[in-house]
């Protein structure tokens, strides 16, 4: 019933990174949520599971952006910064910096 | 109700349940005390033109002031920050049916386990707007969607940050009314509360064309 890309494809690729980034940076939520993204990622324990197959998927998804399902990342997430591969080069940048 | 009553200049968006049958205004006196904005950015006292000039320009109508609205300024967040929107600003027309909505979409299986987590924030759950609103559901919703860029949405939503954020001279971005929500769905979004556990942060219809494929 639940039509979200993540929810109708739980192992479906990238299926985390669009499912966080759709919870904490669509424009409907982003001014309350994405600080709390930032928090998160930054305070994140070894345990948190969810982080760390975010963190993975988004070094994947910036090595290769056509890896990508179709519009699902701009479609969940309606960034402003113009192509899915600007968004997810700034959401490292605030999230890991200069780390590799 | 009172607090309907207490709040008649401050919150404007509160004047369209002051009609409603009590346990309509039950629903928009709770939303309001809480963190929400469902009720102050896609219900029905958000206009046509508001909505049209949000999805266009980024004039949030939950914006108080002017001048702060004409210069994209967010009118929920503390401080100067500028106000978002995606492809489209989206209203259910009618309050009972906004709370209709509500009531029957915090019922539904996935949202309640949303608000009954205990974890990180949850994930948006997306729902066919028939399955909180019945068959003709649709028709109780209206919207505007922004017009695309060189034939992408990608581009034309930087064009209006741009737009929005510098030189406003020349042509702006362009918007056109949402034809129609037939097929399309309701987002509910959520955030923690302030009273512990989670609540509903936002619930907005999409068109169809707006949902995931």
């Amino acid at each position: 019933m639940n039509q979200a890309y993540w929810a109708r494809n739980p192992r479906g690729p990238f299926a985390t990174l669009i499912a966080l980034s759709a919870t904490y940076c669509h424009p409907e939520v982003y001014n309350d949520a994405y600080p709390e993204l930032l928090e998160r990622v930054r305070s994140a324990a070894p345990e948190d599971e969810q982080i760390r197959v975010f963190r993975e998927e988004l070094r994947e998804a910036l090595a290769d952006p056509s890896r990508l399902p179709d519009d699902e990342l701009a479609k969940a997430v309606q960034y402003d910064d113009g192509s899915s591969e600007a968004f997810l080069r700034r959401l490292w940048h605030d999230l890991y910096g200069d780390e590799s | 109700m009172e607090y309907l009553d207490k709040h008649q200049a401050d919150r404007p968006w509160l004047a369209i349940a002051r009609n409603c049958p009590p346990e309509v205004q039950r629903i928009f006196v709770a939303l309001d005390q809480r963190g929400g904005h469902a009720h102050i950015r896609h219900e029905r006292w958000v206009t046509e033109e508001m909505n049209e000039r949000r999805v266009r320009n980024l004039h949030d109508p939950a914006q108080l002031d002017p001048a702060k609205r004409a210069a994209g300024i967010d009118g929920l967040t503390p401080g100067d920050v500028q106000h978002r929107c995606g492809n489209i600003a989206t209203r259910i027309t009618d309050p009972e049916a906004f709370a209709m909505a509500f009531a029957r979409g915090v019922e539904h299986p996935d949202v309640r386990a949303a608000l009954d987590s205990n974890g990180p924030r949850p994930q948006p759950v997306i729902l066919p707007i028939s399955a909180v609103l019945g068959d003709d559901g649709h028709k109780s919703c209206s919207g505007w969607q922004l017009e695309p860029v060189n034939g992408s949405m990608d581009e034309a939503r930087a064009f209006r940050r741009a737009w929005a954020v510098g030189d406003q001279s020349g042509p702006g971005p362009r918007a056109r009314p949402v034809e129609t929500f037939e097929g399309g769905t309701v987002t509910f979004a959520f955030r923690r509360s302030a009273v512990g556990g989670y609540e509903v942060s936002t619930m907005h219809v999409n068109p169809a064309d707006e949902q995931p494929t």
